[in-house]
């Protein structure tokens, strides 16, 4: 799936993804500084029912939301060096859980997943403009 | 000496309900109390004895030489390995032992779930084992009541007044009616204003974290040099996602007109930078006192050693009559001092915690 999309059509860009997710609940995304990976997350949140507020976990590593219908991990491993680090905070602990997972600065997380599991990527078109891809990765071996 | 005599406090404290009576009976002898912090990445320990500080130890290189081991990194399973070595130096700094302790105060939220259970169940085991009083700790009020800690030349705000927690992890403003009387009126949307700095410093090609070198630099430039919109968000909420989009289209552009923009002006972006992000904050905390009448403002977290927010705090005083309270660094930061003195606090107002006490990792103020 290949979208280009604006800040104003945000809601039909997460209500296709969650459309189109139906495979694994671990969403990657990438995408440089600025791209609003954040903007996009706090939107599928809303989106899946969770009046909590989203912000960027990048000290944090993870933010948890949940609401009646759905519960969900926001991860930013932005300021992760080592492979080791995901081990020491118990990133298996939550990969286990039956919950979404959607992973901002996702580089180190990648080579260690081997199930199914999607991934968007979102470059900057203009100011204005974003351009999405979100793919299937069945065997990531 | 504070630890003149042991203090295990004996059943009379606990019979006694909250009233004065029996603070004034308490503060007569001493009470120990061992503050434990594990919500994200540093493991501390510290011990207040009637709200003064004997200890306050973060896990480092040095208590690792001390005892063997290296620092891990990063996160929850580094606490398992941190947090008896550095309980045990917090004790021993304090000159006291284990049994001289009359509660354990433990982060109990928000945080790293992980690092959390570190912390909660280490603190659960020792006051069991010890068969003292639990306290739990709000991690984000502890930011706030760091400023009761007794501390030689640092004044106590007044009830009611305005707190803003400024950190890599958190931008708040909160109304502070009492000690446990506390509510949020302004908070970050997006990104916390330490992530502002950090990103504008990753977008400059400068370290992580990147806001002492941002602040350092700041003062050596023109802080009108270039100007960044700020964010427009209704009420005393934040919102720093925009703002760091805004650099890096400022910086992409100004680098394909000339590609040694960032060096030629280095200073000159980072005082731009640190003006527009202390405006955003300013501005905030002006519509706060005016919304609540409050005039006495109290700064917590990392980002409050900036020294331009301190230089505008300042003149707050002189242009709005405000009266500001910045606690001493080390209690700003993630630290287990600010535990203890909360622990204190509850422990004086008899508010235990329960013994199926858990971790949460959403907790709210």
């Amino acid at each position: 799936m290949e979208i280009e999309y604006s800040l104003e059509s945000l809601k039909a860009v997460a209500d296709e993804i969650i459309n189109t997710a139906t495979r694994s609940n671990i969403i990657l995304f990438n995408g440089d500084l600025g791209t609003g990976k954040t903007t996009l997350i706090k939107e599928l949140v809303k989106t899946m029912g969770c009046n909590d507020t989203v912000s960027s976990p990048t000290y944090s590593l993870v933010n948890e939301y949940h609401s009646d219908s759905a519960s969900i991990y926001h991860f930013d491993l932005y300021r992760l060096e080592h492979e080791d680090e995901l081990y020491d905070f118990g990133i298996e602990d939550y990969l286990d859980a039956p919950s979404w997972k959607f992973v901002e600065w996702p580089s180190l997380l990648k080579p260690l997943l081997r199930d199914g599991f999607y991934e968007i990527t979102i470059e900057r078109v203009n100011n204005e403009k974003r351009k999405l891809q979100l793919q299937y990765i069945s065997n990531n071996l | 000496m504070y630890y003149a005599y042991s203090s295990k406090t004996d059943d009379l404290v606990f019979k006694i309900n909250n009233n004065y009576a029996q603070s004034f009976i308490m503060s007569s002898q001493n009470i120990f109390i061992l503050g434990i912090e594990s919500s994200c990445d540093d493991t501390a320990a510290s011990v207040i004895s009637n709200g003064r500080i004997l200890s306050n130890v973060v896990a480092s290189q040095k208590i690792h030489e001390e005892f063997g081991g290296v620092v891990p990194e990063l996160a929850s399973r580094a606490h398992q390995q941190n947090i008896v070595p550095v309980v045990h130096q917090a004790l021993k700094q304090a000159n006291i032992t284990k049994s001289d302790l009359s509660a354990i105060a433990f982060t109990r939220g928000p945080g790293l779930m992980g690092s959390l259970l570190v912390g909660t169940s280490f603190a659960k085991s020792i006051a069991y084992g010890l068969d003292i009083p639990l306290v739990d700790v709000n991690h984000m009020q502890a930011h706030i009541l760091a400023h009761f800690i007794e501390e030689e030349g640092f004044k106590k705000p007044p009830f009611p007044f305005l707190a803003m927690t400024i950190s890599g992890g958190h931008t708040q403003i909160v109304k502070v009616s009492h000690y446990f009387d506390m509510e949020v009126i302004g908070e970050t949307i997006d990104d916390a204003v330490g992530e502002a700095y950090d990103k504008s410093g990753k977008i400059l090609g400068l370290g992580y974290p990147a806001g002492p070198e941002i602040d350092r630099r700041a003062k050596l430039g023109n802080p009108k040099a270039f100007a960044f919109t700020k964010p427009k968000v209704e009420g005393l909420n934040f919102s720093f996602s925009g703002f760091k989009t805004a650099v890096l289209y400022f910086i992409q552009r100004e680098v394909k007109k000339n590609p040694n923009f960032i060096s030629e002006n280095l200073n000159d972006i980072c005082a731009s930078i640190q003006y527009t992000i202390i405006g955003i904050l300013i501005d905030k905390l002006k519509l706060a006192t005016k919304q609540t009448g409050i005039k006495h403002i109290a700064i917590g977290g990392g980002v409050s050693a900036n020294s331009g927010i301190r230089e505008a705090l300042k003149k707050g005083e002189e242009k709005f009559g405000w009266t500001t309270y910045v606690p001493k660094f080390e209690y700003t930061t993630d630290n287990a001092a600010m535990i203890a003195i909360v622990g204190y606090l509850k422990y004086l107002e008899n508010d235990f915690a329960e013994d199926n006490v858990m971790a949460s990792a959403r907790l709210k103020i």
